[in-house]
């Protein structure tokens, strides 16, 4: 992996990131903004995966194609990608409860639109 | 325009806090840390050829018991919420290209999802995506009828008993070797084979069916025009 690619990677997920939180703060449709919501996630895992990554190393899974004696230099670093994964599963299930409470808010109101949910308005 | 003033700002700003701080994190050549650990040890300690896997169950399998609680607790909120105040969406008739994938597909998609779980230990995979699968299948069912699923108790009690396993297991390692969620009482067998691992293969299972009753639950509940789960 060149050093442009590996350092366009994280610019991708700040970009992400910056993206989904553009869309929370600035959209007015509940649905968009959990949308974002997942967006600004994904970004922050890309960027949890990023940083496990060494140069010319390859998947923290050991067959025959790593050196059983050379495993430490010939893999990436396995804890972001497991922490990630916690973190996606995670993500899933608060962007499913955010689905649900979003539709449910906006039955009540009537519409999507975040501006007419005054009840926890301030 | 105040809205989009505002946004604009916050974002600008967390964007300078990025553009300073993400070039600041060199890239690596060498692994440190418990990273340096894990794959050093972690093929012999676990038995386990995929670290990524011998890391979420067994290094760090409370952690997964904490992960897996979550996920309960936002699925058991997502069907109750859609129980009490169903949405009310009437299932349209599928049309013939769903209704024809909806027959082919899940099969093949199920047995993926079970070789997703039981081959988290040797290749990428595990419980989490390899029970997505599983209930991605159970969507797409859903998706080729119209008809409301049935209420019946079988999703909520594979479930429990998933979770249930997932705890008995860890208990298990207490009685045998002292420690919750001990990963190596069984023995560990020769990594690179189907029997390896510990406890490993067996949790993959217990929370690839949690998690495919889980999200079918889920689906099921967003399905269901009357809302009972």
């Amino acid at each position: 992996m060149s050093t442009a690619f590996y350092w366009s990677i994280a610019g991708t997920a700040a970009g992400l990131v910056l993206v989904g939180l553009w869309g929370v703060l600035t959209r007015k449709n509940i649905l968009r903004i959990a949308l974002a919501f997942t967006v600004a996630d994904t970004g922050a895992n890309l960027l949890l995966v990023w940083s496990g990554y060494l140069p010319g190393r390859t998947a923290p899974i050991i067959d025959g194609s790593i050196p059983a004696s050379d495993i430490t230099s010939s893999v990436v670093d396995p804890l972001p990608q497991a922490m990630v994964l916690t973190s996606i599963v995670i993500g899933v299930a608060v962007a499913a409860l955010f689905v649900v409470v979003g539709v449910l808010a906006s039955r009540r109101t009537g519409s999507a639109d975040v501006r007419r949910m005054k009840e926890l308005r301030w | 325009m105040i809205r989009t003033l505002t946004g604009l700002i916050i974002v600008l700003a967390l964007g300078a806090v990025a553009a300073s701080v993400i070039p600041e994190m060199q890239m690596r050549s060498e692994l440190q840390g418990v990273g340096y650990s894990y794959a050093s040890r972690g093929m012999d300690e676990t038995g386990s050829s995929n670290l990524v896997t011998a890391v979420i169950v067994a290094y760090r399998g409370l952690d997964t018991l904490g992960e897996v609680v979550v996920l309960f607790c936002a699925s058991t909120a997502v069907v109750l919420i859609l129980t009490l105040f169903p949405i009310g969406v009437r299932a349209s008739e599928p049309s013939r290209i769903v209704a024809f994938t909806a027959k082919v597909l899940p099969a093949p998609i199920m047995l993926f999802g079970v070789y997703f779980i039981a081959h988290s230990h040797l290749s990428p995979g595990g419980g989490f995506p390899g029970g997505t699968v599983i209930a991605s299948a159970f969507l797409l069912v859903m998706l080729g009828s119209s008809s409301v699923p049935d209420r019946n108790g079988r999703l909520p009690a594979i479930e429990s008993l998933a979770g249930l396993t997932f705890g008995l297991l860890g208990f298990w390692g207490v009685l045998t070797a002292g420690q919750f969620l001990n990963n190596t009482f069984l023995g560990t067998g020769t990594p690179g084979t189907i029997v390896s691992g510990g406890l490993i293969p067996l949790i993959s299972i217990a929370i690839g069916a949690k998690v495919a009753s889980e999200f079918s639950g889920v689906f099921k509940a967003f399905r269901n025009t009357r809302g009972e789960a």
